[in-house]
Protein backbone atom coordinates (compact mmCIF):
# COMPACT_ATOMS: atom_id res chain seq x y z
CA UNK A 1 0.00 0.00 0.00
CA UNK A 2 2.80 2.32 1.00
CA UNK A 3 4.66 1.40 -2.17
CA UNK A 4 1.59 2.17 -4.29
CA UNK A 5 1.15 5.50 -2.53
CA UNK A 6 4.81 6.37 -3.10
CA UNK A 7 4.72 5.53 -6.78
CA UNK A 8 1.56 7.58 -7.29
CA UNK A 9 3.22 10.42 -5.49
CA UNK A 10 6.37 10.08 -7.59
CA UNK A 11 4.37 9.87 -10.81
CA UNK A 12 2.48 13.01 -9.83
CA UNK A 13 5.72 14.74 -9.00
CA UNK A 14 7.25 13.83 -12.37
CA UNK A 15 4.19 15.04 -14.25
CA UNK A 16 4.15 18.37 -12.44
CA UNK A 17 7.90 18.68 -12.90
CA UNK A 18 7.41 18.45 -16.65
CA UNK A 19 4.76 21.14 -16.93
CA UNK A 20 4.94 23.09 -13.71
CA UNK A 21 3.26 26.25 -14.91
CA UNK A 22 0.70 24.68 -17.22
CA UNK A 23 1.02 27.53 -19.70
CA UNK A 24 -1.90 27.86 -22.12
CA UNK A 25 -1.44 30.46 -24.87
CA UNK A 26 -4.74 32.10 -25.80
CA UNK A 27 -5.09 33.72 -29.21
CA UNK A 28 -6.31 37.31 -28.79
CA UNK A 29 -5.87 38.59 -32.37
CA UNK A 30 -4.34 37.56 -35.70
CA UNK A 31 -0.94 35.94 -35.02
CA UNK A 32 -1.09 37.15 -31.42
CA UNK A 33 -1.18 35.02 -28.27
CA UNK A 34 -1.25 35.81 -24.57
CA UNK A 35 -0.31 33.65 -21.58
CA UNK A 36 -2.39 35.00 -18.74
CA UNK A 37 -1.00 34.64 -15.23
CA UNK A 38 -2.96 34.76 -12.00
CA UNK A 39 -3.77 38.02 -10.23
CA UNK A 40 -2.29 36.72 -6.96
CA UNK A 41 0.93 37.60 -5.25
CA UNK A 42 4.15 35.64 -5.80
CA UNK A 43 4.03 32.25 -4.08
CA UNK A 44 5.61 28.83 -4.10
CA UNK A 45 2.39 27.48 -5.59
CA UNK A 46 2.23 29.79 -8.61
CA UNK A 47 5.99 29.87 -9.14
CA UNK A 48 5.79 33.57 -9.91
CA UNK A 49 3.30 33.14 -12.75
CA UNK A 50 1.29 36.24 -11.90
CA UNK A 51 2.09 38.02 -15.12
CA UNK A 52 0.84 38.27 -18.69
CA UNK A 53 3.34 37.33 -21.39
CA UNK A 54 2.47 37.78 -25.07
CA UNK A 55 3.92 36.87 -28.42
CA UNK A 56 3.38 37.82 -32.04
CA UNK A 57 4.17 35.43 -34.88
CA UNK A 58 5.39 37.35 -37.94
CA UNK A 59 6.36 35.92 -41.34
CA UNK A 60 9.91 35.41 -40.15
CA UNK A 61 10.04 35.12 -36.39
CA UNK A 62 8.31 35.20 -33.04
CA UNK A 63 8.41 38.47 -31.10
CA UNK A 64 8.03 37.93 -27.39
CA UNK A 65 6.72 40.71 -25.18
CA UNK A 66 8.28 40.04 -21.77
CA UNK A 67 9.77 36.68 -20.90
CA UNK A 68 8.28 35.63 -17.55
CA UNK A 69 9.35 35.18 -13.93
CA UNK A 70 11.88 32.32 -14.13
CA UNK A 71 14.15 30.22 -16.33
CA UNK A 72 11.70 27.34 -15.87
CA UNK A 73 8.83 29.53 -17.05
CA UNK A 74 10.90 30.55 -20.08
CA UNK A 75 11.58 26.91 -20.99
CA UNK A 76 7.91 26.05 -20.71
CA UNK A 77 7.03 29.12 -22.73
CA UNK A 78 9.41 28.02 -25.48
CA UNK A 79 7.66 24.63 -25.59
CA UNK A 80 4.23 26.26 -25.71
CA UNK A 81 5.31 28.53 -28.58
CA UNK A 82 6.80 25.60 -30.49
CA UNK A 83 3.37 23.92 -30.48
CA UNK A 84 1.94 26.94 -32.30
CA UNK A 85 4.69 27.83 -34.75
CA UNK A 86 8.02 26.48 -35.90
CA UNK A 87 9.41 30.01 -36.34
CA UNK A 88 12.19 30.92 -33.94
CA UNK A 89 11.83 33.43 -31.12
CA UNK A 90 13.91 36.22 -32.66
CA UNK A 91 13.31 39.07 -30.25
CA UNK A 92 12.18 39.77 -26.75
CA UNK A 93 10.84 43.25 -25.98
CA UNK A 94 11.02 43.85 -22.24
CA UNK A 95 8.39 46.31 -21.03
CA UNK A 96 10.22 47.11 -17.79
CA UNK A 97 12.80 45.80 -15.34
CA UNK A 98 10.56 43.99 -12.85
CA UNK A 99 11.56 40.37 -12.24
CA UNK A 100 8.28 38.71 -13.21
CA UNK A 101 8.63 40.25 -16.68
CA UNK A 102 12.26 39.64 -17.52
CA UNK A 103 13.62 36.53 -15.80
CA UNK A 104 12.52 34.04 -18.47
CA UNK A 105 14.93 35.36 -21.11
CA UNK A 106 17.58 32.69 -20.38
CA UNK A 107 15.42 30.13 -22.21
CA UNK A 108 15.83 32.03 -25.50
CA UNK A 109 19.58 32.15 -26.15
CA UNK A 110 19.00 32.87 -29.86
CA UNK A 111 16.81 35.93 -29.30
CA UNK A 112 17.85 39.55 -29.23
CA UNK A 113 16.75 41.09 -25.97
CA UNK A 114 15.58 44.67 -26.31
CA UNK A 115 14.57 47.26 -23.74
CA UNK A 116 14.60 51.01 -23.14
CA UNK A 117 18.04 52.32 -22.12
CA UNK A 118 16.67 53.33 -18.71
CA UNK A 119 15.23 49.85 -18.24
CA UNK A 120 18.62 48.32 -19.02
CA UNK A 121 20.17 50.62 -16.43
CA UNK A 122 17.59 49.62 -13.82
CA UNK A 123 18.23 45.94 -14.61
CA UNK A 124 21.93 46.58 -14.12
CA UNK A 125 21.35 48.33 -10.79
CA UNK A 126 18.53 46.29 -9.29
CA UNK A 127 18.16 43.13 -11.37
CA UNK A 128 20.20 40.78 -9.20
CA UNK A 129 18.59 41.99 -5.98
CA UNK A 130 15.16 41.53 -7.55
CA UNK A 131 16.02 38.03 -8.74
CA UNK A 132 17.25 37.22 -5.22
CA UNK A 133 13.98 38.45 -3.78
CA UNK A 134 12.14 36.17 -6.20
CA UNK A 135 14.05 33.16 -4.84
CA UNK A 136 12.84 34.19 -1.40
CA UNK A 137 9.20 34.53 -2.44
CA UNK A 138 8.85 31.78 -5.02
CA UNK A 139 11.40 29.20 -3.95
CA UNK A 140 12.52 26.21 -5.96
CA UNK A 141 10.98 27.12 -9.30
CA UNK A 142 13.51 29.95 -9.54
CA UNK A 143 16.31 27.38 -9.68
CA UNK A 144 19.07 28.38 -12.08
CA UNK A 145 17.43 31.70 -12.96
CA UNK A 146 19.73 34.61 -13.69
CA UNK A 147 19.30 38.09 -15.09
CA UNK A 148 20.10 38.32 -18.82
CA UNK A 149 20.91 41.88 -19.81
CA UNK A 150 19.40 43.43 -22.97
CA UNK A 151 21.66 43.55 -26.03
CA UNK A 152 19.52 46.07 -27.94
CA UNK A 153 18.30 49.44 -26.75
CA UNK A 154 14.90 50.71 -27.82
CA UNK A 155 13.62 54.22 -28.39
CA UNK A 156 10.12 55.59 -28.72
CA UNK A 157 8.79 55.48 -32.30
CA UNK A 158 8.04 52.96 -35.00
CA UNK A 159 10.06 49.75 -34.82
CA UNK A 160 10.39 48.61 -38.45
CA UNK A 161 10.99 44.90 -38.79
CA UNK A 162 10.90 42.67 -41.89
CA UNK A 163 7.25 42.92 -42.94
CA UNK A 164 6.15 44.01 -39.48
CA UNK A 165 5.83 47.30 -37.62
CA UNK A 166 5.36 48.00 -33.95
CA UNK A 167 4.77 51.37 -32.35
CA UNK A 168 6.89 51.79 -29.21
CA UNK A 169 5.93 54.25 -26.50
CA UNK A 170 8.35 55.32 -23.81
CA UNK A 171 6.33 56.08 -20.68
CA UNK A 172 7.17 56.24 -16.97
CA UNK A 173 4.16 55.79 -14.70
CA UNK A 174 4.94 52.36 -13.27
CA UNK A 175 8.74 52.26 -12.94
CA UNK A 176 9.99 55.50 -14.53
CA UNK A 177 11.00 53.46 -17.60
CA UNK A 178 7.99 51.71 -19.11
CA UNK A 179 7.66 50.46 -22.64
CA UNK A 180 4.19 50.09 -24.15
CA UNK A 181 3.90 48.32 -27.50
CA UNK A 182 1.10 49.01 -29.96
CA UNK A 183 0.61 46.71 -32.92
CA UNK A 184 -0.99 48.72 -35.78
CA UNK A 185 -1.58 45.52 -37.79
CA UNK A 186 -3.93 44.01 -35.21
CA UNK A 187 -4.82 46.90 -32.92
CA UNK A 188 -3.44 45.08 -29.88
CA UNK A 189 -2.01 47.29 -27.16
CA UNK A 190 0.57 45.57 -24.97
CA UNK A 191 0.40 47.93 -22.03
CA UNK A 192 2.92 46.25 -19.75
CA UNK A 193 2.44 47.16 -16.10
CA UNK A 194 1.11 50.60 -16.95
CA UNK A 195 -2.22 48.77 -16.88
CA UNK A 196 -3.27 46.42 -14.09
CA UNK A 197 -6.79 45.03 -14.42
CA UNK A 198 -8.68 43.33 -11.56
CA UNK A 199 -5.37 43.33 -9.70
CA UNK A 200 -4.29 46.20 -7.44
CA UNK A 201 -1.48 48.32 -8.86
CA UNK A 202 2.02 47.93 -7.51
CA UNK A 203 3.34 51.42 -6.88
CA UNK A 204 6.77 50.68 -5.41
CA UNK A 205 8.68 52.36 -8.25
CA UNK A 206 6.24 54.90 -9.64
CA UNK A 207 7.54 58.47 -9.93
CA UNK A 208 4.03 59.67 -9.01
CA UNK A 209 0.37 58.84 -9.44
CA UNK A 210 -0.02 61.98 -11.54
CA UNK A 211 2.64 60.76 -14.00
CA UNK A 212 0.92 57.38 -14.18
CA UNK A 213 -2.48 58.96 -14.90
CA UNK A 214 -0.91 60.94 -17.77
CA UNK A 215 0.36 57.68 -19.26
CA UNK A 216 -3.12 56.15 -19.05
CA UNK A 217 -4.44 59.01 -21.20
CA UNK A 218 -1.59 58.51 -23.70
CA UNK A 219 -2.55 54.84 -24.00
CA UNK A 220 -6.27 55.62 -24.19
CA UNK A 221 -5.65 57.89 -27.22
CA UNK A 222 -4.19 55.01 -29.30
CA UNK A 223 -6.51 53.27 -31.81
CA UNK A 224 -6.46 50.02 -29.83
CA UNK A 225 -8.94 47.18 -30.23
CA UNK A 226 -7.52 44.84 -27.59
CA UNK A 227 -5.74 45.73 -24.36
CA UNK A 228 -3.25 43.28 -22.88
CA UNK A 229 -2.57 44.46 -19.32
CA UNK A 230 0.62 43.49 -17.51
CA UNK A 231 -1.54 41.77 -14.90
CA UNK A 232 -5.17 40.67 -15.19
CA UNK A 233 -7.52 39.63 -17.98
CA UNK A 234 -7.23 40.77 -21.61
CA UNK A 235 -9.99 43.23 -22.56
CA UNK A 236 -11.67 44.46 -25.73
CA UNK A 237 -13.21 47.51 -24.08
CA UNK A 238 -11.84 50.37 -22.00
CA UNK A 239 -12.72 48.81 -18.63
CA UNK A 240 -9.04 48.37 -17.67
CA UNK A 241 -8.30 52.03 -18.42
CA UNK A 242 -11.40 53.19 -16.53
CA UNK A 243 -10.40 51.07 -13.56
CA UNK A 244 -6.87 52.50 -13.59
CA UNK A 245 -8.20 56.07 -13.64
CA UNK A 246 -10.67 55.36 -10.86
CA UNK A 247 -8.28 53.42 -8.63
CA UNK A 248 -5.26 55.70 -9.01
CA UNK A 249 -7.54 58.70 -8.50
CA UNK A 250 -8.84 57.15 -5.28
CA UNK A 251 -5.31 56.49 -3.99
CA UNK A 252 -4.25 60.06 -4.80
CA UNK A 253 -7.28 61.49 -3.01
CA UNK A 254 -6.80 59.22 0.01
CA UNK A 255 -3.17 60.23 0.51
CA UNK A 256 -3.81 63.93 -0.09
CA UNK A 257 -6.64 63.99 2.46
CA UNK A 258 -4.65 62.02 5.02
CA UNK A 259 -1.71 64.44 4.83
CA UNK A 260 -4.05 67.39 5.33
CA UNK A 261 -5.72 65.68 8.31
CA UNK A 262 -2.42 64.74 9.92
CA UNK A 263 -2.69 60.95 9.78
CA UNK A 264 0.34 58.75 10.09
CA UNK A 265 0.80 55.68 7.89
CA UNK A 266 -0.83 52.99 10.01
CA UNK A 267 -4.27 54.57 9.95
CA UNK A 268 -4.18 55.06 6.19
CA UNK A 269 -3.06 51.48 5.65
CA UNK A 270 -6.23 50.34 7.44
CA UNK A 271 -8.59 52.36 5.23
CA UNK A 272 -11.53 50.20 4.11
CA UNK A 273 -11.38 49.59 0.35
CA UNK A 274 -14.40 51.15 -1.43
CA UNK A 275 -16.99 48.59 -2.57
CA UNK A 276 -16.56 49.45 -6.23
CA UNK A 277 -13.06 47.95 -6.04
CA UNK A 278 -14.26 44.69 -4.47
CA UNK A 279 -13.40 42.67 -7.59
CA UNK A 280 -9.81 43.89 -7.65
CA UNK A 281 -7.41 41.36 -6.14
CA UNK A 282 -4.86 42.30 -3.43
CA UNK A 283 -6.10 45.84 -2.77
CA UNK A 284 -5.40 45.67 0.98
CA UNK A 285 -1.93 44.25 0.49
CA UNK A 286 -0.96 46.80 -2.13
CA UNK A 287 -2.41 49.67 -0.09
CA UNK A 288 0.08 48.90 2.69
CA UNK A 289 2.90 49.07 0.14
CA UNK A 290 1.57 52.16 -1.58
CA UNK A 291 1.27 54.09 1.68
CA UNK A 292 4.82 53.15 2.60
CA UNK A 293 6.24 54.22 -0.74
CA UNK A 294 4.14 57.23 -1.69
CA UNK A 295 2.89 58.87 1.49
CA UNK A 296 6.17 60.66 2.32
CA UNK A 297 5.83 62.69 -0.90
CA UNK A 298 2.29 63.71 0.09
CA UNK A 299 3.47 64.70 3.55
CA UNK A 300 6.28 66.72 2.03
CA UNK A 301 3.85 68.51 -0.28
CA UNK A 302 1.62 69.49 2.65
CA UNK A 303 4.29 70.36 5.19
CA UNK A 304 6.08 73.63 5.69
CA UNK A 305 9.49 74.48 6.97
CA UNK A 306 9.26 74.90 10.74
CA UNK A 307 12.95 75.26 11.58
CA UNK A 308 13.89 78.32 13.60
CA UNK B 1 15.21 15.47 43.11
CA UNK B 2 11.52 14.89 42.31
CA UNK B 3 10.54 17.98 44.20
CA UNK B 4 13.03 19.93 42.17
CA UNK B 5 11.45 18.72 38.93
CA UNK B 6 8.00 19.43 40.27
CA UNK B 7 8.98 22.98 41.08
CA UNK B 8 10.41 23.42 37.60
CA UNK B 9 7.29 21.89 36.06
CA UNK B 10 5.04 24.10 38.14
CA UNK B 11 7.02 27.18 37.26
CA UNK B 12 6.93 26.22 33.60
CA UNK B 13 3.21 25.53 33.63
CA UNK B 14 2.40 28.85 35.26
CA UNK B 15 4.60 30.59 32.74
CA UNK B 16 2.76 28.82 29.93
CA UNK B 17 -0.62 29.54 31.45
CA UNK B 18 0.35 33.17 31.58
CA UNK B 19 1.45 33.15 27.96
CA UNK B 20 -1.75 31.41 26.86
CA UNK B 21 -3.81 34.07 28.59
CA UNK B 22 -2.34 36.67 26.32
CA UNK B 23 -0.84 34.89 23.31
CA UNK B 24 -0.45 38.09 21.34
CA UNK B 25 1.79 39.45 24.10
CA UNK B 26 3.95 36.34 24.15
CA UNK B 27 7.57 36.45 23.06
CA UNK B 28 10.79 34.70 23.95
CA UNK B 29 12.47 38.01 24.77
CA UNK B 30 9.91 39.40 27.21
CA UNK B 31 11.67 38.28 30.41
CA UNK B 32 14.95 39.70 29.19
CA UNK B 33 13.52 43.15 28.47
CA UNK B 34 11.36 43.09 31.59
CA UNK B 35 14.60 42.78 33.49
CA UNK B 36 16.81 44.99 31.34
CA UNK B 37 14.51 47.92 30.58
CA UNK B 38 11.76 47.77 33.19
CA UNK B 39 14.05 46.72 36.02
CA UNK B 40 11.71 43.79 36.86
CA UNK B 41 9.06 46.22 38.06
CA UNK B 42 5.42 45.16 38.19
CA UNK B 43 3.64 45.17 34.88
CA UNK B 44 0.43 44.20 33.17
CA UNK B 45 -0.20 43.46 29.50
CA UNK B 46 -2.87 45.97 28.62
CA UNK B 47 -4.75 46.14 25.33
CA UNK B 48 -5.49 49.80 25.95
CA UNK B 49 -1.89 50.31 24.90
CA UNK B 50 -2.39 49.86 21.17
CA UNK B 51 0.74 49.25 19.13
CA UNK B 52 -0.14 49.61 15.47
CA UNK B 53 2.22 48.22 12.86
CA UNK B 54 1.76 47.27 9.22
CA UNK B 55 1.30 43.53 8.63
CA UNK B 56 4.75 43.45 7.00
CA UNK B 57 7.68 45.81 6.55
CA UNK B 58 7.57 46.99 2.96
CA UNK B 59 10.72 49.01 3.57
CA UNK B 60 12.71 47.69 6.54
CA UNK B 61 14.46 51.07 6.82
CA UNK B 62 11.19 52.96 7.30
CA UNK B 63 8.65 50.94 9.27
CA UNK B 64 5.80 53.02 10.67
CA UNK B 65 4.90 52.34 14.31
CA UNK B 66 2.01 54.07 16.02
CA UNK B 67 1.36 53.81 19.75
CA UNK B 68 -2.00 54.97 21.02
CA UNK B 69 -2.62 54.67 24.76
CA UNK B 70 -5.02 57.59 25.15
CA UNK B 71 -7.61 55.37 26.82
CA UNK B 72 -5.30 54.53 29.74
CA UNK B 73 -6.54 56.06 32.98
CA UNK B 74 -4.36 58.00 35.39
CA UNK B 75 -1.25 59.94 34.61
CA UNK B 76 1.76 58.60 32.78
CA UNK B 77 5.21 58.90 34.30
CA UNK B 78 7.36 57.19 31.69
CA UNK B 79 7.00 55.71 28.22
CA UNK B 80 9.36 53.21 26.62
CA UNK B 81 9.28 51.84 23.09
CA UNK B 82 11.48 49.05 21.79
CA UNK B 83 11.83 46.45 19.04
CA UNK B 84 12.81 43.17 20.69
CA UNK B 85 14.98 41.61 18.00
CA UNK B 86 16.72 44.72 16.73
CA UNK B 87 20.49 45.10 17.24
CA UNK B 88 19.60 48.45 18.79
CA UNK B 89 16.31 47.53 20.45
CA UNK B 90 15.31 50.81 22.08
CA UNK B 91 13.38 53.33 20.01
CA UNK B 92 12.60 56.06 22.50
CA UNK B 93 12.03 56.82 26.14
CA UNK B 94 9.68 59.63 27.05
CA UNK B 95 9.23 61.55 30.26
CA UNK B 96 5.87 63.17 29.65
CA UNK B 97 4.44 66.27 31.20
CA UNK B 98 0.72 66.53 31.91
CA UNK B 99 -0.01 68.07 28.54
CA UNK B 100 1.41 65.26 26.41
CA UNK B 101 -1.16 62.90 24.89
CA UNK B 102 -0.31 59.21 24.89
CA UNK B 103 -0.07 59.14 21.11
CA UNK B 104 3.24 58.65 19.33
CA UNK B 105 4.02 57.67 15.76
CA UNK B 106 7.56 57.08 14.58
CA UNK B 107 9.26 55.28 11.70
CA UNK B 108 11.96 52.81 12.64
CA UNK B 109 14.48 50.42 11.15
CA UNK B 110 14.02 46.70 11.68
CA UNK B 111 16.74 44.14 11.13
CA UNK B 112 14.39 41.14 11.15
CA UNK B 113 10.82 40.24 11.98
CA UNK B 114 10.29 41.40 15.55
CA UNK B 115 7.91 42.07 18.39
CA UNK B 116 7.42 45.77 19.12
CA UNK B 117 6.67 46.84 22.71
CA UNK B 118 5.30 50.01 24.21
CA UNK B 119 5.34 50.32 28.00
CA UNK B 120 3.58 53.09 29.94
CA UNK B 121 4.40 53.55 33.62
CA UNK B 122 1.16 54.82 35.19
CA UNK B 123 0.58 56.35 38.60
CA UNK B 124 -0.84 52.99 39.76
CA UNK B 125 2.81 51.89 39.87
CA UNK B 126 2.40 49.40 37.03
CA UNK B 127 3.97 49.29 33.60
CA UNK B 128 1.09 48.90 31.14
CA UNK B 129 2.55 47.03 28.19
CA UNK B 130 1.22 46.82 24.65
CA UNK B 131 2.53 44.60 21.89
CA UNK B 132 2.79 44.72 18.12
CA UNK B 133 4.50 42.50 15.63
CA UNK B 134 6.15 43.25 12.34
CA UNK B 135 7.02 40.72 9.64
CA UNK B 136 10.15 41.62 7.72
CA UNK B 137 12.64 40.23 5.25
CA UNK B 138 14.97 42.39 7.28
CA UNK B 139 18.18 44.26 6.81
CA UNK B 140 16.84 47.70 7.69
CA UNK B 141 19.45 48.44 10.35
CA UNK B 142 22.45 47.53 8.23
CA UNK B 143 21.28 48.92 4.89
CA UNK B 144 23.38 51.76 3.48
CA UNK B 145 22.13 55.25 4.14
CA UNK B 146 19.89 56.73 1.47
CA UNK B 147 20.50 60.37 2.24
CA UNK B 148 24.29 60.03 2.46
CA UNK B 149 24.15 59.14 -1.24
CA UNK B 150 22.59 62.54 -1.98
CA UNK B 151 24.89 65.37 -2.93
CA UNK B 152 25.05 68.13 -0.31
CA UNK B 153 23.04 66.28 2.36
CA UNK B 154 25.10 67.97 5.08
CA UNK B 155 23.54 71.32 4.30
CA UNK B 156 20.09 70.02 5.19
CA UNK B 157 20.92 68.36 8.49
CA UNK B 158 18.56 69.53 11.18
CA UNK B 159 15.99 71.10 8.85
CA UNK B 160 12.51 70.42 10.14
CA UNK B 161 9.38 70.29 8.03
CA UNK B 162 5.99 69.59 9.48
CA UNK B 163 2.49 70.67 10.35
CA UNK B 164 0.26 71.42 13.31
CA UNK B 165 -3.20 69.83 13.19
CA UNK B 166 -6.12 70.36 15.53
CA UNK B 167 -8.08 67.14 16.00
CA UNK B 168 -10.43 65.84 18.68
CA UNK B 169 -9.39 68.69 20.95
CA UNK B 170 -5.73 67.75 20.56
CA UNK B 171 -2.83 69.44 18.87
CA UNK B 172 -1.22 66.90 16.57
CA UNK B 173 2.38 67.77 15.75
CA UNK B 174 3.81 66.02 12.71
CA UNK B 175 7.37 66.48 11.54
CA UNK B 176 10.20 65.27 9.36
CA UNK B 177 13.73 66.01 10.54
CA UNK B 178 16.61 65.83 8.05
CA UNK B 179 19.24 63.73 9.76
CA UNK B 180 21.12 60.56 8.76
CA UNK B 181 20.59 58.93 12.18
CA UNK B 182 23.68 56.79 11.58
CA UNK B 183 23.55 53.80 13.90
CA UNK B 184 27.17 52.68 13.53
CA UNK B 185 26.13 49.41 11.88
CA UNK B 186 26.78 50.15 8.23
CA UNK B 187 29.41 51.56 5.93
CA UNK B 188 32.07 52.13 8.59
CA UNK B 189 30.19 55.26 9.59
CA UNK B 190 30.21 55.97 13.33
CA UNK B 191 27.06 56.66 15.30
CA UNK B 192 25.64 60.05 14.47
CA UNK B 193 22.05 60.52 15.54
CA UNK B 194 19.63 62.76 17.38
CA UNK B 195 19.53 61.46 20.93
CA UNK B 196 17.63 64.18 22.76
CA UNK B 197 14.45 66.11 22.15
CA UNK B 198 12.28 68.37 24.22
CA UNK B 199 8.84 69.80 23.59
CA UNK B 200 8.38 73.19 25.21
CA UNK B 201 5.54 75.68 25.33
CA UNK B 202 5.83 79.31 24.29
CA UNK B 203 7.23 80.37 27.63
CA UNK B 204 9.94 77.70 27.55
CA UNK B 205 8.20 75.37 30.02
CA UNK B 206 9.02 71.71 29.28
CA UNK B 207 6.04 69.71 28.01
CA UNK B 208 7.90 66.44 27.47
CA UNK B 209 11.41 65.02 27.36
CA UNK B 210 12.49 62.45 24.80
CA UNK B 211 15.50 60.22 24.58
CA UNK B 212 15.86 58.86 21.05
CA UNK B 213 17.86 55.86 19.86
CA UNK B 214 19.49 55.00 16.56
CA UNK B 215 16.78 52.49 15.65
CA UNK B 216 14.74 55.53 14.63
CA UNK B 217 14.90 55.77 10.82
CA UNK B 218 17.06 58.25 9.00
CA UNK B 219 15.23 61.50 8.39
CA UNK B 220 13.00 60.78 11.40
CA UNK B 221 9.30 61.22 10.87
CA UNK B 222 7.47 61.77 14.14
CA UNK B 223 3.94 62.41 15.28
CA UNK B 224 3.37 63.75 18.80
CA UNK B 225 0.24 65.13 20.41
CA UNK B 226 -0.60 67.70 23.06
CA UNK B 227 -3.86 68.22 24.91
CA UNK B 228 -6.00 71.10 23.71
CA UNK B 229 -5.15 73.83 21.28
CA UNK B 230 -1.54 74.54 22.00
CA UNK B 231 1.48 76.03 20.36
CA UNK B 232 4.81 74.35 20.93
CA UNK B 233 8.49 74.45 20.18
CA UNK B 234 10.67 71.43 19.60
CA UNK B 235 14.30 71.37 20.61
CA UNK B 236 16.65 68.65 19.37
CA UNK B 237 20.26 67.71 19.96
CA UNK B 238 22.39 65.11 18.21
CA UNK B 239 25.28 63.17 19.74
CA UNK B 240 27.75 65.54 18.07
CA UNK B 241 26.25 68.41 20.03
CA UNK B 242 24.39 70.10 17.16
CA UNK B 243 21.14 71.67 18.26
CA UNK B 244 18.08 72.23 16.12
CA UNK B 245 14.67 73.67 16.83
CA UNK B 246 11.28 74.17 15.28
CA UNK B 247 8.13 76.09 16.06
CA UNK B 248 4.67 74.56 15.76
Amino acid sequence: MLRLFCSIFLLGYCLTAHAMYGLQPKQVANNTWVLEGSTDNFSNENGGNIVNIAFIVTDVEVILIDSGPSFAYGRELATAIAKITDKPVGRILLTHHHPDHMLGSQAFPGARIAALAETAQLMQDEGDAMAENMYRMVGDRMRGTEVVMPDTLLEAGMLELDNYRLQLLQLRGHTNADLAVFDPQTGVLFAGDLVFYQRAVSTAHTPSIAAWLEDIETLAALPWKVIVPGHGPVARNDAPLQQMRDYLGWLDQLLTTAAAQGDDMNNIMRTPIPKRFADINLTEYELVRTVNHLYPAYEKAYWQQLSE
Amino acid sequence: MYTFFLVILLAASTAFAHAEDVPRHNSSMWDYYHQRLLDKQNFVFDDRVQVKTPPFAEDARQVPIEVDARSLSGTTQKIMLWAELNPIPQIMTVTPGEQLENLIAVRIRVEQATTIRAAFLQDDGLWHVGTGHIEAAGGGCTAPSVIRAEEGWEKHVGKIFGAHHLRDNSSILRMHISHPMDNGLSGNIPEYFIDQAQLRDDSGQVLADFELFASVSENPTLTLALKGKRKARLWLRDNNGNQFSARF
